[in-house]
């Protein structure tokens, strides 16, 4: 008998605003546990909600982008239960009007494009932050109130490769369109995935697992896979998979159970009262469609036509954002397009562990690159210093301040180098002699010892040439 | 200026001292607020409100005070900031000296389910002020102060001005900000106040209302100034009289002083119409009210449990401290609220009761609008009879009893319009109040024949008396 | 609508996070009765021809709060009321399961 999965993801995404969904405090990056609240996020007596424009504007970015169709008044209700990381006893969110519904994404799996179609996508807040330890658990209050948004597919993905590739697609959309810093690791997008098995053929839905709280593309994946096995020797062996929420084991690459689902809970929701429904406005609407960032499609496009760079090298800047801002912003400092392209790819990523959180202009200070690039093009360092230079670049010298100290001016001086070749060719008459029987690498012999000579600094291009010219005359 | 100083100092200890000696009497004290640094801050203000001690209903947050809502559960709780109407009261100068007692949570209509106690009626210490803003009701009354917050849900705020002889009032929905209020029923909480005279209700309303963007049910429109066209006469204004409340209402001595004074208004030129609304729809008012005030009010307190303030009972786990918590915390009478309100928000009964109920508020809405049309001011008496007594067994029960006489003021809240009552009259020394309501916004030909009717009753001022 | 039973009021309180005595809960049983006989009250009137009305007022608000940070509570404030609380961090019995919802 042969199976089919049949899989749905939600996808809980944290925005980029600066401050809560409802409240005028900071979007939590200190440390410092419970200092970035006020009395909103710890649902003091008295206290009332007030809507964040920035997290409507990026949660309408988001609609378009998805191609999802907006419904301008928004509306919003409370989902109720308790728990210690719900201030309220409730949660904001948009249970029956989501700002967003009917939409999809293209992906590409294997060569060949897949349209998955999103159910809705709509605004919500997001919980505190619980630790546990020994026997008390703590609560940090002050991820509660963070804008969410959540993005629901229709149950249309049928591998853990097309659900990785849905859930990639999402994740550089959503980092292109500036609406979150999508860092699964870190939690700031949280992907949760629906999967129930079938016969192939049959149309009936098999009984559904969810597994949560996933926190890379790739577990994702893996997660999907070893749920789908799991499944399948259930049903071969006659048992029956039970409905219940598992979560995936990184160490030993397996689901586990969380918990069994009793049932379906009875959030008894409820239009949000202390909430007028809020009207997005034709100016509003305007703004967003005037200023959707550019998506990597687009960018992609841009590099090809606008840089010239060749598909391989254009993929990669794309599929690493921060590595195409950077390329851009070197470029844009007067960088040549090749080289910077070159020299990213090549001589950066190699080294990108050394990064860790900066972002790569805190790292590696742009101009660095231009400056290397100008040396290079006027000839002051030959290549094989360019990357002598790299690796004081890497200290945080900037490479004029490492010519100087290092004393790396290439010689470029036609006397000094005449004078070289002179020397070698006096020293080593058999090269003469090689040359004038065809032996051409008697050409690089020489210029090898001109290099050693001057420690490296010899112009290359222009010592070749002189000891050709030299050996010629001979 | 020093000299405000001295004389606003010396007024804030004397009232303090007045309600020091009420106390004991009326037990609608719940905390006493420090005055020195307030008179400090409030001496260069001037304006009608400037050096006047006020009170606080203790569900309206001042900070560094305690709020408790008159509920076990906030009895330790310390406000960290103030509501909006505060910082109005602060820009004008006033001074508050106290918080008031409430029915728990706002949740009722007597003042007896106080943590502290019942309050007494000023005017017959064996009665009820009435609720839930009985504390501010019967403090305005005993005349030790002139002015008092209030909130208003099912009429809160007008029943127990009735009760306690003197002016209480609600604007239209979302004219006085109910940020740092603590919460009953948010689609039908208004904040208001009480005074035991008409025009300084005006006066208030033009220093308290505005909008506030931290409550996104405040509303811009604008408010002309209600003070300077206060004073205008009552011929051409039309009066509905709200025929099935009277109907409803068979105590002679009440219908007497309504009549009596509706005829004074005739008098003076105003058109009298009876006016109705279907006699089924009018009975829905109480169990629509009931419905969707508890139901909001069951998930607005949610987050009293007990783990980030408010009293705290201990338990070996989250759910055993939630639990104890909630259970020592909030009174009977709250609990059961919140069982029925819980009822009606579960997912299968909804559509019966809560959308039901929504549903016929609209009806309700769309029929007091339609009476509406052909008035200025629909009126009735607010209540059929005197505060009852304390141990009167009829007290807030869900009974059949009182669906329109006692309830139909609730349409103020329902429809959010502004609504008023004043005085008109006493039986056995015991006061009577009339009800007015008018269109949206209309907070303007409210005040304006309430302040003729007013001078009618030669009523502007009654103070109680209370033997101390 | 049927009538509610003492075993299910004990179910909704258990839900809302309290208890209640038997008393307490035989009380609510009778109260519903009353609240049932109010129901017919509201099932006289015809309401198939209309919406819910959740506010009073149905204009829609246009307003939007600015994303700048305007209030942050001073962390002496944040556990002024506390009632326990260790390192800056709420604290309550361990939580077994993380329920992440």
């Amino acid at each position: 008998m042969s199976f089919e999965m049949v899989i749905g993801i939600e996808i809980h995404c944290e925005l980029k605003t600066k401050t809560k969904m409802f409240s005028g405090a900071p979007v939590s990056f200190a440390k410092e546990p419970n200092t970035c609240v006020n009395e909103i996020d710890l649902a003091h007596p008295g206290t009332l909600p007030s809507l964040n424009k920035k997290a409507v504007e990026l949660s309408l970015t988001a609609c378009k982008l998805f191609h999802l169709e907006i419904d301008r008044l928004l509306r919003f209700d409370r989902k109720n239960y308790y728990y210690s990381d719900l201030p309220k006893g409730f949660q904001i969110t948009q249970q029956f009007f989501p700002v967003g519904k009917n939409g999809y994404v293209d992906i590409d799996v294997d060569g060949s494009s897949k349209r998955v179609f999103i159910n809705r996508l709509h605004m919500e807040e997001d919980t505190a932050k619980q630790f546990h330890r020994d026997d008390v658990t703590l609560i940090d209050f002050n991820r509660a109130g963070t804008p969410l948004i959540e993005i629901v597919s229709e149950a249309d993905m049928r591998s853990g490769k097309e659900a990785a590739a849905y859930v990639e697609k999402l994740r550089t959309m959503l980092e292109y369109g500036h609406i979150s810093d999508v860092k699964m690791e870190e939690g700031s997008m949280r992907c949760d995935v629906n999967i129930s098995i079938r016969p192939i053929g049959v149309n009936a839905f098999g009984t559904k697992v969810e597994i949560k709280n996933l926190n890379s593309v790739n577990n994702v994946e893996r997660a999907i896979e070893y749920e789908f096995e799991r499944q399948k020797m259930l049903l071969l062996s006659g048992q029956s998979v039970v409905q219940e929420t598992r979560r995936y084991d990184e160490a030993t690459r397996t689901t586990v159970s969380m918990r069994k689902k009793e049932g379906s809970v009875d959030y008894k929701y409820f239009p949000e009262p202390n909430i007028f429904p809020v009207y997005v406005s034709d100016e509003m609407l305007a703004y967003v469609e005037a200023n959707l960032p550019e998506m990597p499609e687009d960018r992609f496009k841009r590099y090809i036509h606008e840089y010239q760079l060749n598909e391989t090298d254009a993929k990669l800047l794309v599929s690493n954002k921060a590595l195409g801002d950077y390329f851009e912003q070197i470029v844009q400092l007067g960088g040549t397009v090749k080289l910077t392209s070159n020299w990213l790819i090549s001589e950066v990523l190699a080294v990108v562990d050394q990064k860790g959180e900066q972002s790569f202009a805190q790292w590696m200070d742009p101009t660095f690159f231009v400056e290397l690039f100008e040396l290079l093009d006027k000839q002051v360092i030959s290549s094989k210093q360019a990357k002598e230079v790299f690796t004081w670049m890497l200290k945080g010298q900037s490479p004029k301040v490492t010519v100087e100290k290092q004393g790396m001016s290439q010689v470029s001086d036609e006397s000094l180098l005449l004078s070289w070749v002179e020397e070698v060719i006096t020293a080593n008459p058999q090269s003469v002699i090689d040359y004038k029987n065809g032996k051409d690498r008697a050409i690089g012999f020489l210029v090898g010892q001109i290099m050693k000579l001057s420690k490296g600094k010899a112009n290359p291009a222009l010592t070749s040439q002189m000891v050709k010219e030299a050996l010629s005359k001979r | 200026m020093a000299n405000n100083k001295e004389m606003w100092l010396q007024k804030a200890h004397k009232t303090i001292d007045e309600l020091h000696k009420l106390q004991p009497k009326l037990n609608a004290v719940v905390s006493f607020v420090d005055v020195e640094k307030q008179v400090d801050e409030a001496m260069d203000k001037t304006g009608p409100l400037a050096g006047m001690p006020v009170i606080l209903k203790d569900n309206v947050l001042y900070k560094g005070v305690r709020a408790t809502a008159s509920s076990y559960m906030l009895d330790n709780y310390v406000a960290t900031y103030d509501a909006t109407v505060v910082s109005k009261f602060k820009e004008a100068g006033a001074i508050i000296v106290a918080k008031s007692s409430l029915d728990e949570l706002g949740m009722g209509g007597s003042n007896i389910t106080s943590f502290t106690g019942p309050v007494h009626n000023p005017y017959d210490l064996s009665r009820i002020a009435g609720g839930s803003s009985g504390g501010s009701a019967a403090l305005v009354a005993s005349g030790a102060v002139d002015l008092a917050i209030g909130t208003d849900t099912g009429d809160s705020i007008r029943k127990p001005a009735a009760f306690c002889g003197i002016v209480g009032f609600k604007p239209t929905y979302g004219r006085i900000s109910r940020y740092g209020v603590i919460p009953y029923a948010s689609s039908l909480d208004h904040v208001g106040y009480f005074t035991r005279e008409v025009k300084l209700a005006a006066e208030a309303l033009m220093l308290l209302s505005g909008r506030d963007d931290k409550d996104m049910t405040s509303i811009s429109t604008p408010l002309e100034n209600v003070v300077e066209v206060l004073d205008e006469s009552l011929a051409n204004k039309r009066i509905g009289i709200f025929k099935n409340v009277l109907d409803a209402i068979d105590d002679e001595d009440t219908r007497a002083l309504f009549f009596d004074l509706m005829d004074k208004a005739k008098e003076q030129g105003a058109t009298l119409v009876d006016i109705s609304m279907n006699s089924n729809l009018i009975k829905t008012v109480l169990p629509t009210y009931y419905i969707i005030a508890n139901c909001e009010a069951t998930a607005n307190h949610s987050n009293l449990d007990g783990v980030r303030f408010g009293t705290h009972e201990d338990g070996d786990t989250l759910e055993e401290i939630m639990t104890n918590t909630r259970t020592k915390g909030f009174g009977p009478l709250i609990r059961k609220r919140f069982v029925i309100g819980s009822y009606g928000l579960m997912d299968e009964n909804q559509e019966l009761l809560l959308k039901k109920a929504q549903r016929v508020r609209r009806k309700l809405v769309e029929a007091t609008e339609k009476m509406l049309e052909s008035v200025d001011v629909i009126v009735a008496p607010a209540s059929s009879h005197v505060a009852p007594k304390l141990n009167d067994p009829s007290i807030d029960q869900l009974s059949d009893k009182y669906l329109v006489a006692e309830n139909y003021m609730v349409l103020g809240n329902f429809t959010g319009y502004p609504s008023i009552t004043i005085p008109m009259g006493m039986k056995n020394h015991l006061p009577l109040g009339i009800n007015l309501l008018s269109k949206a916004y209309d907070e303007k030909t409210l005040l304006q024949i309430a302040f003729q009717l007013e001078k009618l009753t030669g009523l502007k001022g009654l103070k109680a008396k209370v033997e101390l | 609508m049927e009538r509610i039973s003492v075993k299910k009021v004990h179910q909704l309180a258990k839900q809302l996070m309290f208890s209640l005595s038997e008393q307490e809960a035989k009380d609510i049983v009778n109260e519903f009765d009353t609240l049932l006989s109010q129901l017919d009250l509201l099932n006289r009137i015809d309401t198939s021809d209309c919406e819910e009305l959740v506010y009073p007022f149905e204009t829609p608000t246009t307003f939007f709060r600015e994303d700048v940070v305007d209030h942050v509570m001073d962390v002496k404030d944040v556990f002024l009321n506390a009632p326990k609380a260790e390192n800056q961090y709420f604290v309550i019995p361990k939580v077994v399961k993380d329920n992440g919802e």
